[in-house]
C-alpha cells in the first residue's frame, strides 16, 4: 500500500507541474463545440448528449496512453527506474499507483464536459436511468485504467510505441462508437468492435441518456468488467516478466 | 573468525552482457572483495572496468550471471528485499531525477518509497536538503539545477533512509573543485556515523583521501585490494626522499649511507631511493645538516601505482 | 541570395531525412494514414446520423483538407525540435534569416500533409459515394498545398511565440488544430457561426481554402479562385507576421534563459 500510495501522490504532481496535463481539459470543450454545432446545424440537436459524452472518451484515452501507457518508460529514460527498483517499497505497486490516478482525471474529464455541455452550451439533457449510467462509468474508468495498465508494459516490450500512440486514437475511436453508435459503422468492423470496450460503454451512457427503456444492461455492464479483467491479466503476467527481464539483461535504463 | 556479517561480501563473481548482433562482453571475471563494517572502501579504475556493473549488482538492480554477493549477510539475488531496506544509492550524473519536480518533491517521493513514516518525511528532507547545502534551493525545479547541485541531491537522496551501506558510483564527476572538497568532506561526515562506504571512482585523488582500502579494478578483475598507502609498496619498494639544491659533495655522502639504494635526477633536483624505513632518518639528518632545506619524503602516489598496474591506456577508454 | 538557397536546400533535406528515421512505409501506412483514414470517417459517419447525403460528403472534404492544415501545424514543433538541439541560437545568429531555415526544414510536412488529406480525400470519397468531377477535381491538389502552407506558417509562428515558454509546445499544437477544427468551417458552414467569429475566421488558415475547394466541386471556379487568392493572402500575413516576430521572440528566450533546455 505504501508503494500504491507515494506512486498516486508523485502522478499528482506531475498532473501539476507538466503542463501536457492540461491538453485534453483544454481540447475536450472544444471537441464538444465541434460535435455539438454539428449536431445542432444539422437539425439534430436532440442527439446533442452524444457531443458531451465522446469528448470525455477523448480525453480518457489520452490519459490513458500519456499519463499512464509511458509511465515505466519515461522512468527508463528519465534514469530513475534503477532507483525505484532498488527501493524497499514494490517497483509494480507504485507503478499502479501512479496509473491509477487515472481514476480521478477520468472522473475531472466526465465533470469537465458535463458542466461544459450542460450549463455553457445548455444542452438539454438528463440522465434518464441514473444507475445503469453510474455503474457504466465507474467501470469505463476501472477499465480505462487496467488497460492503461497493460499499454504501460506493452510500451516497453514493443518497439512501435511511439507510432501506436501517435496512431491509435481515431481507430479506437470508430470502433468504440464513442459518437456514432456502431451499428453505423460497415458489417466488416462490427466483430472487432467487440473487443474494444468503449463500444459497449458508450451504448450504455447514450442509452442511459433516453427515455426509452435500455436493454441488456447487465450483458453490456458485464462485457465491459470482462475486458477489464482481461487487460489486468495480460498487465500481471507482463509486468512481471519484464522486471526479471530486464535485471537480468542489464536493459532497466536506456541510454 | 567474527560472528558479524561483514558489510559486503563478493564472492566468484561474473557478469556476461549479451549485446543483439555483437560478441558478449566480460564485465566481471570472478571477481573477490571484502568490505568491513565502517569501512570506506575505494573501487579504483577507468571508464570500462567493470566498476558500476559491480555496484549495480550489490545494489540488486542487476543479476550476476554467476557468484555470490551479500550485503550484511542478504544475498543480493535470493534476499534482495532484504538488502534494499539496508542500501543507500548514489550514482550521480544528470539523470536519475524528475525534472520538473523541485528538489524537495524529489527527495520526499524517495523517503515515501524507502518506508519513512508520513509524518518525518518532510523534517527528513528538510534535514537532508540543509546538510547537502541546498536548503535555498529547496522548491526550485531540478531541471535549473547545476551538475554539482543534482549530484548534491543524489547524495541526498542516498542518505535518506539511513543507509548501512551507502553505495556512490562517481560521485564527484563533473563538479568544480570547491563543490569537490565539500562532497568529501560530507562524506567524511556520513562515515563518522558509522555507515560503510563503497566508493566507485577513477579520481585518484578522491582514493587517496576518503578511503581506508582501495582495490584497482579492470577489465572486470581485481587487481590488489590493499590500503593506498600499502599500494605504494607494489609498485616500489622504496621510501622516497625527493630533495632539491643538493650539491655533488653532499650527494655522495648521501649515496655511502646505509640503506640508500640509488640516486635519480628528476625534473628539479634528485630522488634518493632508501631501502627501509629504518635508514630514513639518518639520511634526512645528514641533508638537513647540510643546510638543504628543501626536503620531501614520499611513497609512489596512487596515481603512478595505476599507471603502473593499469598502464598507461591514453584516451582510449 | 545563392548561398541562402543552398542553406534551404540543405535545410529541406535534413527535416525530410529526419522524417524517413520516425516512420518507414510500413508503419506510415499501417499507423498513420490508418489513423487518418478514420479521423476522417469518425467526422463523415456523424452525416450519416443526420441523414442527407450532402452532411456527409460536407463533413467528409472538410475533415480530410484538415489533415494538411493539421500536419502544417506541426511546423510548431520544427522550432522547438530546433532548440532542443540546440542550434536555435546558431541559426538566429547566422547571416540567413531564421525563418527562412526553420520554415525549409519543416518543409516534409507541407507534403507529407498534402498526401494524406488527398489520399484520405479519394480513397474515402468514393466509399461515401462523394462526386468528384474529373478533370477539376485535380485543382484541389494546389489548393491542398496552399492550405498546409498557409497553416505551415501559422504554425511557424506560433512556435516563435512558444520560443519563450517552457514545456508548452504539445499544448499549443493540439489546442489549435482543434481550435482550427472549430472555427475554420471545417464541419459546419461559416454561416453557421456567430458574426464576431465569422471575422476570426476569416483571417485563419484553412477558411478560404475550405472554401476553395467545396467551390471546386461544385464547379464555381471563378469563385474557388477568388478564395484562393485570400487563402494566399492569409498565408503570407502569417508568414510576414512569423519573420518580424522571430527576431524578438529568439531575443525573449535568451533573456530569460529558456532557449538553453530542451523542452
Amino acid at each position: 500500500m505504501r508503494g500504491f500510495r507515494s506512486g498516486f501522490r508523485l502522478q499528482l504532481s506531475f498532473f501539476r507541474n507538466y503542463p501536457d496535463s492540461l491538453i485534453p481539459l483544454l481540447t475536450a470543450p472544444l471537441f464538444t463545440v465541434v460535435f455539438t454545432m454539428v449536431l445542432r446545424h444539422g437539425g439534430r440537436g436532440d442527439l446533442s448528449g452524444y457531443a458531451m459524452i465522446a469528448p470525455f472518451y477523448m480525453s480518457l484515452w489520452w490519459f490513458a496512453i500519456f499519463n499512464g501507457g509511458w509511465v515505466i518508460q519515461t522512468e527508463r529514460w528519465e534514469g530513475t527506474i534503477e532507483y525505484l527498483v532498488a527501493a524497499p517499497v514494490g517497483f509494480v505497486s507504485v507503478i499502479v499507483g501512479r496509473i491509477s490516478t487515472m481514476l480521478l482525471a477520468g472522473a475531472v474529464a466526465f465533470g469537465e464536459v458535463w458542466v461544459f455541455g450542460r450549463y455553457v452550451l445548455r444542452t438539454n439533457v438528463t440522465i434518464h436511468h441514473p444507475y445503469v449510467f453510474t455503474a457504466s462509468l465507474v467501470l469505463t474508468l476501472i477499465a480505462m485504467t487496467t488497460t492503461s495498465l497493460f499499454m504501460a508494459n506493452l510500451f516497453v516490450l514493443s518497439r512501435t510505441a511511439v507510432t501506436f500512440s501517435n496512431s491509435a486514437s481515431y481507430p479506437v475511436y470508430l470502433l468504440g462508437g464513442i459518437l456514432v453508435p456502431i451499428a453505423l459503422l460497415p458489417g466488416w468492423l462490427q466483430p472487432a468492435t467487440n473487443i474494444v470496450f468503449l463500444s459497449w460503454s458508450s451504448k450504455l451512457l447514450r442509452g442511459s441518456l433516453s427515455a426509452g427503456p435500455i436493454q441488456g444492461a447487465a450483458f453490456d455492464l458485464s462485457m465491459i468488467a470482462l475486458l477489464a479483467v482481461v487487460a489486468l491479466g495480460l498487465a500481471t503476467a507482463f509486468m512481471s516478466r519484464i522486471l526479471r527481464h530486464a535485471r537480468s539483461s542489464g536493459e532497466l535504463a536506456l541510454r | 573468525m567474527s560472528p558479524r556479517p561483514q558489510a559486503v561480501t563478493v564472492i566468484d563473481l561474473v557478469r556476461t552482457f549479451q549485446p543483439r548482433k555483437q560478441p558478449a562482453v566480460q564485465a566481471l571475471d570472478g571477481v573477490r572483495l571484502d568490505v568491513d563494517e565502517g569501512e570506506v572502501h575505494g573501487l579504483l579504475g577507468p571508464n570500462g572496468a567493470g566498476k558500476t556493473t559491480l555496484v549495480k549488482i550489490l545494489t540488486t538492480v542487476l543479476l550476476p550471471t554467476s557468484g555470490r554477493a551479500e550485503i550484511l549477510g542478504h544475498d543480493v539475488v535470493h534476499d534482495a528485499k532484504a538488502v534494499r531496506p539496508l542500501i543507500g544509492i548514489v550514482f550521480g550524473g544528470e539523470r536519475g531525477l524528475y525534472t520538473r519536480l523541485t528538489a524537495r518533491q524529489n527527495l520526499e517521493y524517495w523517503a515515501s518509497l524507502y518506508r519513512l513514516p508520513g509524518a518525518q518525511i518532510k523534517a527528513r528532507a528538510a534535514a537532508l536538503l540543509e546538510r547537502v547545502g541546498l536548503a535555498e534551493k529547496a522548491d526550485v525545479k531540478v531541471e535549473t539545477f547545476s551538475r554539482g547541485m543534482k549530484q548534491r541531491l543524489h547524495l541526498a537522496r542516498g542518505l535518506v533512509a539511513g543507509a548501512k551501506v551507502l553505495f556512490l558510483d562517481e560521485p564527484t564527476t563533473g563538479m568544480d573543485p570547491i563543490a569537490a572538497r565539500e562532497f568529501r568532506t560530507l562524506i567524511s561526515e556520513i562515515r563518522a556515523e558509522g555507515a560503510t562506504i563503497l566508493l566507485a571512482t577513477h579520481d585518484m585523488v578522491e582514493a587517496e583521501v576518503l578511503c581506508d582500502r582501495v582495490t584497482l579494478i579492470d577489465h572486470g578483475r581485481i587487481l590488489a585490494t590493499e590500503s593506498p598507502r600499502s599500494l605504494g609498496r607494489l609498485v616500489s619498494r622504496f621510501q622516497r626522499v625527493d630533495v632539491e639544491g643538493a650539491d655533488r659533495e653532499l650527494l655522495d655522502r648521501v649515496a655511502a649511507l646505509p640503506g640508500v639504494e640509488s640516486i635519480v635526477e628528476s625534473d628539479d633536483g634528485h630522488r634518493i631511493n632508501v631501502d627501509g624505513d629504518e635508514h630514513v632518518p639518518v639520511v634526512l639528518k645528514v641533508i638537513v645538516e647540510a643546510g638543504v632545506v628543501d626536503v620531501r619524503t614520499s611513497r609512489p602516489s596512487l596515481e603512478e601505482v595505476y599507471v603502473g598496474l593499469i598502464g598507461d591506456r591514453g584516451l582510449e577508454v | 541570395m545563392m548561398s541562402s538557397l543552398r542553406v534551404m536546400r540543405y535545410s529541406v533535406l535534413s527535416g525530410a531525412y529526419d522524417y524517413t528515421s520516425i516512420y518507414t512505409w510500413k508503419s506510415w501506412l499501417g499507423g498513420w494514414l490508418v489513423r487518418v483514414m478514420s479521423q476522417v470517417t469518425f467526422f463523415a459517419l456523424i452525416g450519416r446520423l443526420l441523414g442527407a447525403n450532402q452532411q456527409i460528403w460536407f463533413l467528409l472534404v472538410g475533415n480530410a483538407i484538415m489533415i494538411a492544415a493539421m500536419e502544417g501545424v506541426f511546423a510548431l514543433n520544427m522550432v522547438s525540435w530546433e532548440r532542443s538541439t540546440g542550434t536555435l541560437p546558431l541559426i538566429a545568429a547566422s547571416p540567413t534569416s531564421p525563418v527562412l531555415v526553420l520554415a525549409s526544414h519543416g518543409v516534409y510536412l507541407v507534403v507529407d500533409g498534402t498526401v494524406s488529406a488527398l489520399g484520405a480525400l479519394f480513397l474515402l470519397g468514393p466509399v461515401f459515394g462523394l462526386p468528384l468531377p474529373w478533370p477539376r477535381v485535380l485543382l484541389i491538389i494546389p489548393l491542398t498545398i496552399l492550405i498546409a502552407a498557409s497553416a505551415y506558417s501559422l504554425g511557424t509562428f506560433l512556435g516563435g511565440v512558444v520560443l519563450g515558454f517552457r514545456g508548452l509546445n504539445s499544448v499549443v499544437v493540439n489546442v489549435g488544430i482543434v481550435a482550427l477544427m472549430a472555427l475554420c468551417g471545417v464541419n459546419v458552414p461559416l454561416d453557421a457561426y456567430p458574426g464576431p467569429i465569422a471575422w476570426v475566421s476569416r483571417f485563419l488558415p484553412i477558411t478560404h481554402g475550405l472554401i476553395a475547394v467545396r467551390d471546386v466541386l461544385a464547379g464555381d471556379l471563378g469563385a474557388a479562385g477568388l478564395q484562393a487568392l485570400a487563402e494566399a493572402g492569409v498565408a503570407t500575413g502569417w508568414l510576414v507576421l512569423c519573420v518580424l516576430t522571430f527576431g524578438r521572440f529568439v531575443q525573449r528566450g535568451r533573456r530569460n534563459g529558456s532557449l538553453e533546455f530542451a523542452t
